[in-house]
């Protein structure tokens, strides 16, 4: 369902992404990993639509259409969501607010109608419990004052109420503690099923133990590098990014 | 050359109305109105040269001819489709600068609550209103070397109407008073001069809403504001200004605050054509907390100027100070914030902020922020932005499904929606918020 190819991309002459090579077809969990600053998160967000980026080669094609030519509501109006690294703060819009514009808001592209506020409540109430989520975080400002889990939560309890086709999960383990990775990797566990791809952005293996890939990847200044199953993941928790950099310095 | 200008009609219309004046309040009073309107004659209407005018053009009050205010009757029904029309309790309406009882209904308030129009006040307990009106609202003794109290002088002159809310020691009102300031000028241009004196005593606490509305025609509000607030008293206060497109509102409101009170202040200014309220909070107690919200919209040609002044004259306080505008089209905001932290007034903690949202090139924003401190051991700070929409908040909510423009809508909507969330009255932060979506929108 997701083509990768080739893909460059830089920043103001500074080149970020250098030929990534993925595809994800629908079922299936792909995770990525890499050591920081390797173009993780420029990934994650030049597919979902972030603009600012300079794509000079390649390109990203979704449910057969080129995904780069999209608005990024577009994208997520077609299925594509992003659970961001560092969700952001939306003081003065009501986290129940901004959820209803959204469903609706992909219910309208895919031309259902919109849900009642009765309607939407009773849907949120159900999925807000599989994510463990303070019911009172509803009427609170999207994302604000929240903590650095309750963040990454509300991203999966977003997932949960939009449904998407494919899911891209930019270290949505990072901060959070043993508890809450459970609830998390509940909450995208019970999201699985063979219509839906997952593209699962990690530093750490940890989460990988909850969430069992199918694919691993390992992106190394910006191009993916090495490709396996989940043992590979295990590989790299054991000796460390250093060893995929060694290895490659050895094969030049 | 000496040019003597005709006077203007502000002036101009004492003469009919004194002996009227004069049968409200004490005999003192006479002569009270007499010399503040020598005061504002000898100031006159200020022009962009007066420092504390610098950019409110009120030429239009100089050549407007306005008639002493009328009364006019009105029915629930006239009042549809008004923000914050009720709020289903304890009402007092004025219209046209005269109490309007048909409109009211103070009933069902608890022993030692008062809620009266202030020419009864005057009647009933001349005494208890005696003890503050007047004697709040000047900045004499204080520091400040523009003060400038013209309007207060114009609205002492005729000062015999308006609202007088009292609330005894330790009484706590459950119920939100609301307070509605109504101007319907369809029979001629109106100048009305309301006088609001609120006393809290020690230890007791309310929720006022105060609102202005304008149901048509031309008209000029000058009201001022004397807030009495004893030790400990706590008082959350709203101001909601959703006047007519052609009216002048100018409001000057005092505020005094004892040892221990807590003064909360949600301004609120979508409408008139030009709208100036000056805000003076002097701190006159130990420990007090002061929090002034403000959030304002202007469009088409709107001018909107809040200035605020908190005279720390005491140690040990605190005050918190937010304001935020939405300004499109050809509007003008203007903010001053003024801080005077007093020789005594050590471990003062003040901090103010204010951000406007340009949405057009022709729209401006005027901001001055003016802190005096006198104490060495105090941490004030103060911040102005011109604030822009946050490029990552929009590609979030688009990431989620929000088309562009309904995204943008949505984060200018929060942008001033951010101040309305402080108002605790779930009621009229709702309406509020209802009222500035729809204006965003254009109903
Ligand atoms: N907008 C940007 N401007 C300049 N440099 C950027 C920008 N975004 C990312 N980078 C740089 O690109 C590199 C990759 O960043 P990122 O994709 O966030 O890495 P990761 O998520 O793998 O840690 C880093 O060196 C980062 O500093
Ligand atoms: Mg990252």
């Amino acid at each position: 369902m997701l083509q990768i190819q080739n893909l460059h991309a830089s920043v103001e002459d500074k080149t970020i992404l250098n030929g990534v090579n993925l595809t994800i077809n629908p079922g299936e969990v792909h995770a990525i990993m890499g050591p920081n600053g390797s173009g993780k998160s420029t990934l994650a967000s030049i597919l979902a639509g972030r603009d600012g980026y300079d794509i000079s080669e390649g390109s990203a094609t979704y449910l057969g259409e080129d995904l780069l030519e999209m608005d990024p509501e577009v994208r997520a109006a077609k299925g594509l969501f992003l659970a961001f690294q560092y969700p952001v703060e939306i003081p003065g819009v009501s986290n129940t607010y901004f959820l209803r514009a959204a469903v609706n808001a992909v219910r309208k592209q895919r031309g259902e109608s919109d849900m009642d506020a009765m309607e939407f409540m009773k849907f949120i109430r159900e999925k807000i419990k599989i994510l463990d989520l303070d019911p009172s975080l509803l009427n609170r400002s999207v994302n604000e004052g929240f903590s650095g889990g309750e963040k990454k939560r509300n991203e999966i309890f977003q997932m949960a109420a939009l449904e998407p086709k494919m899911c891209i999960l930019d270290e949505t383990d990072s901060g959070l503690d043993i508890d809450a990775l459970k609830v998390v990797s509940d909450g995208v566990n019970a999201l699985r099923s063979p219509e839906r791809g997952f593209l699962v952005i990690t530093h750490y293996q940890r989460l990988l133990n909850y969430i069992v890939p199918d694919y691993v990847h390992v992106l190394v200044d910006g191009r993916i590098v090495r490709s396996g199953d989940k043992t590979l993941a295990y590989e790299l928790e054991e000796k460390g990014y250093g060893w995929i950099e060694e290895s490659l310095a050895g094969a030049k | 050359m000496l040019i003597t200008e005709k006077p203007h009609s502000l002036i101009s219309n004492f003469e009919a109305v004194r002996e009227l004046l004069g049968l409200t309040g004490p005999e003192s009073l006479r002569a009270v109105r007499e010399a503040a309107l020598a005061k504002f004659a000898e100031a006159g209407i200020p022009t962009t040269r007066d420092e504390e005018f610098k950019y409110l053009p009120l030429n239009r009050l100089r050549e407007t001819e306005y008639v002493p205010s009328y009364g006019a009757t009105l029915s629930e029904d006239d009042l549809r489709g008004m923000p914050l029309k009720t709020l289903d309790g304890p009402c007092l309406t004025i219209v046209n600068g005269e109490f309007a009882p048909e409109l009211s209904n103070v009933s069902g308030l608890p022993n030692g609550v008062r809620v009266r129009a202030l020419s009864e006040a005057l009647e009933q307990h001349e005494g208890l209103v005696m003890r503050h009106l007047g004697k709040i609202a000047t900045h004499e003794g204080k520091l400040g070397t523009t003060n400038d109290e013209r309007f207060t002088h114009l609205n002492t002159a005729y000062m015999a109407e308006g609202v007088y809310v009292f609330v005894a020691k330790g009484v706590m009102v459950e119920p939100t008073i609301h307070l509605r300031l109504i101007t319907q000028a369809d029979h001629g241009t109106i100048a009305v001069h309301p006088r609001v004196v609120i006393e809290l005593e020690e230890g007791a606490a309310a929720k006022i809403v105060e609102s202005y509305h304008g149901l048509g025609g031309e008209s000029f509000t000058n009201v001022v504001h004397e807030i009495a607030l004893g030790a400990n008293a706590n008082l959350e206060y709203v101001k909601s200004q959703t006047e007519g497109g052609s009216t002048i509102h100018i409001a000057n409101q005092y505020v005094d605050q004892k040892d221990g009170s807590v003064f909360t202040s949600n301004q609120v200014a979508f409408g008139a054509a030009i709208s100036r309220t000056d805000l003076n909070v002097f701190v006159d107690g130990e420990h007090t907390e002061t929090s002034l919200n403000g959030a304002y919209l202007g469009q088409g040609e709107q001018i909107i100027d809040n200035h605020t002044r908190i005279d720390h004259a005491k140690p040990n306080c605190h005050s918190f100070e937010v304001y935020k505008g939405i300004l499109d089209d050809r509007s003008v905001g203007v903010f001053n914030g003024k801080i005077f932290v007093y020789e005594d007034a050590q471990k003062t903690d003040a901090k103010q902020t204010n951000q406007a949202l340009l949405l057009s090139a022709n729209a401006t924003i005027n901001t001055k922020p003016q802190l005096e401190i006198f104490a060495d051991d105090v941490k004030c700070t103060h911040g102005a932005t011109v604030g822009q929409i946050r490029d990552e908040a929009l590609f979030y909510l688009r990431s989620r499904g929000i088309p562009e423009m309904d995204a943008r809508g949505l984060l200018v909507y929060a942008f001033a929606a951010e101040v309305l969330e402080k108002i605790s009255i779930d009621v009229v932060r709702e309406a509020l918020e209802a009222e500035l979506y729809r204006r965003l929108n254009r109903d």
